[in-house]
């Protein structure tokens, strides 16, 4: 070569293949997550009759005890449920991880089971199982014994605690890990005992463990939907008003609902900004040459440690035994006679190639989108670092932020009228899943390729291969065992949503956790349970996948 | 085959933080040119701008008659088009693919067509000894085959220039030294201009026709390997070079004398350098010679170690409270305790001025800033 070639101009620049997929990433974010948001504060701040100015939807609130008291009342939920989920999971995880007590895989198994069953089936089991004509209320009831009611408060605390401890489990089990064996000799051969050495030495480097663990309990419970819609009855959360008032407004301009939806926005995030200080505030850099060991306890520490989470263990299974068990029995309405009979299933074949073709077909599709999406923005974050790749990172993890109801509204404001009307279409639905799960296929790609020297793509540019070409031929086949284990993790967190389906489901386009619903709604707790038991196998059967061929442990889900 | 010119590169970091400041060299056309320097010197830097990976943010870059690289111009050649075949520290071959496949990538991104690249492959793979590892995949093989893998990938290219980044710091002593001379043979029957970046001063002198000796991002000397040796142009050279170090004694020039506290050593008569209240005196190990007799222009001095590696003795000695090292191939062996006398042979000596600018080498090749 003996000319000079000349510098890319501009324009040729711009055309260039990441410089196009940065656009379309932030088209895309800006489209199904920017404006959707942007419209329903532009709603929230939009006066209904004039008069009180741009502030009069949030005056109501705060003025009308029904509107306010759903804010005191998630609060109360939520934080009640998260101090307890870090009562039970900090000692549950340390005893698991430290104790020599037998079935310790089969008990995470176990947790990761309550984990992703969806948390709607898991509460209409205990009303199955705790409600007023319930099982376990009768049997108690015929010896004289009155169980506390599953409604209200105290069964939404109880039901979001044994639903969401896990995420307190999992993150300090996988803390646990990165412990060196070393700092805890230190401390034990200074004197100090077990108990001492826990508080003083191993729970200070788990904080970052668990702050993260708690704010996503209370995140979790905060936004939730199903289970305060069918544990709640006069006690009503944000998210149940969220969508009571989307309902009563169908239609019209959800301008109530979005006002809430605000509110309910400004509390995840704020809780997630707090969560990311907080982390990186406890955070110290260990790393363990040889982690913690297992311990052989006393019998009486052995004892008491086997009966808290065997306990724990079989209350956290008993809603889903319950389905099992349930979907095999012939139901009376709400009343479950214990005759055997697989009728509950014909619901379910009956669905195949409606909602449950839906279900499948719809978690797929977004499923393929974050895959190829998110490992293409999740290259652009982790190797083309600058000022766009840092905008894109926020905006793509603000979706984080976003809670499903809040979401499904937006979605709703935003495309429900020409020329982009698409609420009702099976492509909202696809698109509010894919760029609800979005962030993790990026997180998860992104901490692959922080792990990968950017020395084998840069041998590829040398040796003059093209960006694209690079991508494809190395960086995607070096990628994709993360690529897949994200894809499964998504598909199996998709496939039980229900908040952003609730809203967004037409009769046409409704999935399997709608059906479910629908079926809870008008008591029929034979075919939901029969249907609910499809959809845990459904979700977990990826994990399985992931957990069996892949070497991912359970650590991964959170 | 293009020499290699860079002019006032300079690679920053927001606006204080220099990689590489002000480089300018002139690597010649066929030469072995190592940039050495401490990690952190802006070596690897230096050969990934050259490369293109990296880019500048001042000056300008030739290779052979292309400009590379111009900031004024706005003109920047793409990696792929500068013919430079690049060898990665960690290797970076692609454990997805096999041996085989990691060799023919470029020839299959250049569209060489098949029987071509066959051929090519093969005579790579057989003047590199690796033909019966084709079929294999990388995770399958040793470091050094590897390392061979690793060359072989940018050699089936027919680079005119090979850029090397640390390819050695990864195997163990042995091999190290084995692929140390095959690299050498490679640069012999090639006849390819190799720009070589190691931090290790062994591989530097046994290897190169030329050495880039940079620090804090600064080119310090450029001249062949025995010349930086024997010459260094400033006290970092003298420092850097050499094993055990150079030993350093800070003092004063007065009247052709150098003086610290306890001795003063006329320094030879070819050179007078000017009087100075603050000069270092360099004096290598094995430019040392002790004597048991006292005699003219010798200092005493007192043995405190002895440390025999079975060919050499070395020996620390003490002398006027500083501890020197001295390296002895033959002689009497001498005993710990032992007062001995030292000599400093006139033409060895190196001395550097307060700034550590030298004082008495002349350097033979200007070059640099």
């Amino acid at each position: 070569m003996s000319s000079v070639a000349t510098a890319p101009s501009p324009l040729s620049r711009l055309l260039s293949f990441w410089p196009i997929v940065t656009l379309v990433a932030l088209a895309t974010s800006t489209f199904l997550l920017l404006l959707p948001v942007y419209n329903i504060v532009g709603l929230s701040f939009s006066g209904q009759e004039g008069g009180a100015g741009i502030f009069e939807n949030y005056i109501m609130f705060f003025s009308e005890p029904y509107y306010y008291r759903s804010l005191i009342n998630s609060f109360i939920v939520s934080i009640s449920a998260m101090v307890l989920a870090l009562l039970i999971g900090v000692p549950a995880a340390y005893i698991v991880s430290r104790y020599d007590i037998v079935g310790r895989s089969l008990i995470k198994t176990a947790v990761v089971l309550t984990f992703v069953s969806p948390p709607f089936i898991g509460s209409y089991s205990w009303v199955v199982l705790l409600g007023r004509k319930g099982v376990l209320s009768q049997m108690f009831a015929d010896v004289g014994i009155s169980l506390p009611s599953i409604y209200g408060a105290p069964g939404i605390i109880f039901v979001f605690t044994l639903q969401f401890f896990p995420f307190v489990f999992l993150l300090v089990s996988s803390g646990l890990k990165s412990i060196d064996q070393s700092v805890e000799d230190a401390a034990r051969n200074l004197g100090s005992g077990e108990g001492r050495t826990f508080f003083t030495v191993i729970a200070p480097l788990l904080l970052p463990s668990i702050t993260t663990g708690a704010l996503l309990v209370f995140i979790a419970s905060f936004t939730d939907l199903g289970t305060p819609i069918i544990l709640g009855e006069r006690f009503r959360v944000l998210p149940v008003l969220i969508y009571g008032e989307f309902v009563n407004d169908f239609g019209g301009r959800p301008v109530l609902a979005s006002t809430l939806a605000v509110l309910l926005l400004i509390v995840t995030t704020g809780a997630l900004l707090l969560q990311r200080r907080l982390a990186a505030r406890f955070s110290y850099a260990t790393s363990a040459i040889r982690p913690l060991t297992l311990q052989s306890p006393g019998p009486l520490k052995r004892f008491l440690a086997s009966v808290f989470i065997y306990g724990l263990v079989l209350l956290a299974l008993l809603p889903m035994i319950n389905i099992v068990i349930s979907a095999f029995l012939k139901s009376n309405g709400p009343v479950l006679v214990a005759k055997f009979t697989l009728a509950n299933f014909d619901k379910v074949w009956r669905m195949a190639d409606g909602p449950l073709l839906n279900t499948v077909m719809f978690t797929t599709i977004a499923t393929a989108m974050c895959a190829i999406m998110g490992t293409m923005i999740a290259y652009i974050i982790a190797r083309r670092s600058g000022r766009i790749s840092a905008l894109l990172d926020t905006v793509v993890m603000f979706s984080y932020a976003v809670p499903g109801i809040v979401l499904g509204v937006g979605l709703v404001v935003t495309y429900h009228n020409p020329p982009l009307a698409l609420t009702g279409t099976p492509l909202i639905l696809i698109l509010a899943y894919f760029i609800r799960r979005l962030p993790f296929s990026v997180r998860s790609s992104v901490s692959s390729l922080q792990q990968l020297s950017r020395d084998t793509e840069e041998a590829s540019i040398n040796l003059g291969a093209g960006p694209g070409r690079t991508f494809l031929k190395i960086t995607v086949p070096l990628l994709s065992m993360a690529i897949l284990s994200g894809a499964l993790l998504t598909w199996s967190n998709t496939i039980r949503e229900l908040s952003a389906t609730l809203v967004l489901q037409s009769g046409s386009t409704t999935t399997i956790s709608v059906e479910i619903f629908n079926e809870v709604a008008n008591g029929n707790f034979g075919t939901a349970s029969a249907l609910g038991m499809t959809l845990i196998v459904l979700t977990f059967l990826p994990l399985l996948l992931l957990f069996t061929f892949l070497g991912k442990n359970e650590e991964a889900l959170v | 085959m293009p020499a290699i010119k860079l002019d006032q590169v300079s690679r920053a970091y927001g606006k204080q933080v220099y990689a590489v400041r002000d480089l300018t060299l002139e690597i010649p056309d066929g030469s072995f040119t190592t940039l050495l320097g401490p990690s952190g010197c802006g070596k690897t830097t230096t050969l990934r701008m050259i490369a293109g990976l990296d880019m500048p943010t001042k000056g300008t870059i030739r290779i052979g008659d292309k400009l590379a690289f111009s900031l004024e111009e706005g003109k920047s050649l793409a990696p792929a088009k500068r013919g430079l075949g690049l060898v990665f520290q960690s290797y970076a071959l692609w454990p997805h693919l096999t041996v085989a496949k990691n060799i023919s990538f470029g020839l299959e991104v250049q569209k060489v067509p098949r029987a071509e690249a066959t051929r090519r492959i093969e005579q790579v793979a057989t003047a590199l000894q690796i033909d019966g590892l084709l079929g294999r995949y990388t995770s399958e093989l040793s470091g050094g085959q590897q390392q061979r893998v690793a060359i072989a990938r940018v050699l089936v290219m027919q680079p005119s220039v090979l850029l090397l980044d640390e390819p050695l710091s990864n195997l163990d002593a042995t091999l190290r030294m084995d692929m140390r001379a095959e690299l050498k043979r490679l640069h012999q029957e090639t006849g390819a201009t190799i720009i070589y970046v190691t931090h290790d001063q062994l591989e530097a002198l046994t290897m190169s026709t030329h050495i880039a000796l940079m620090q804090s991002g600064r080119l310090q000397q450029f001249a062949p390997p025995l010349e930086v040796y024997a010459h260094p142009a400033n006290q970092f050279a003298a420092d850097f070079l050499g094993n055990p170090r150079i030993n350093l004694l800070e003092g004063s020039v007065e009247r052709g004398h150098f003086k610290c506290a306890g001795l003063d050593l006329a320094l030879p008569d070819t050179v007078s350098p000017a009087d100075t209240p603050t000069a270092t005196l360099g004096l290598r190990a094995e430019e040392l010679r002790l004597h048991g007799a006292s005699g003219p222009g010798l200092a005493e001095a007192r043995v405190t170690t002895l440390l025999p590696t079975g060919s050499d003795w070395y020996y620390n000695v003490e002398l006027a409270g500083k501890s020197l090292i001295v390296r002895q191939n033959d002689g009497p062996q001498l005993r710990l305790g032992e007062t001995v006398h030292v000599e400093a042979r006139p033409e060895s000596i190196k001395l550097f001025a307060g700034d550590g600018r030298a004082l008495l080498a002349a350097p033979t090749v200007p070059m640099g800033s």
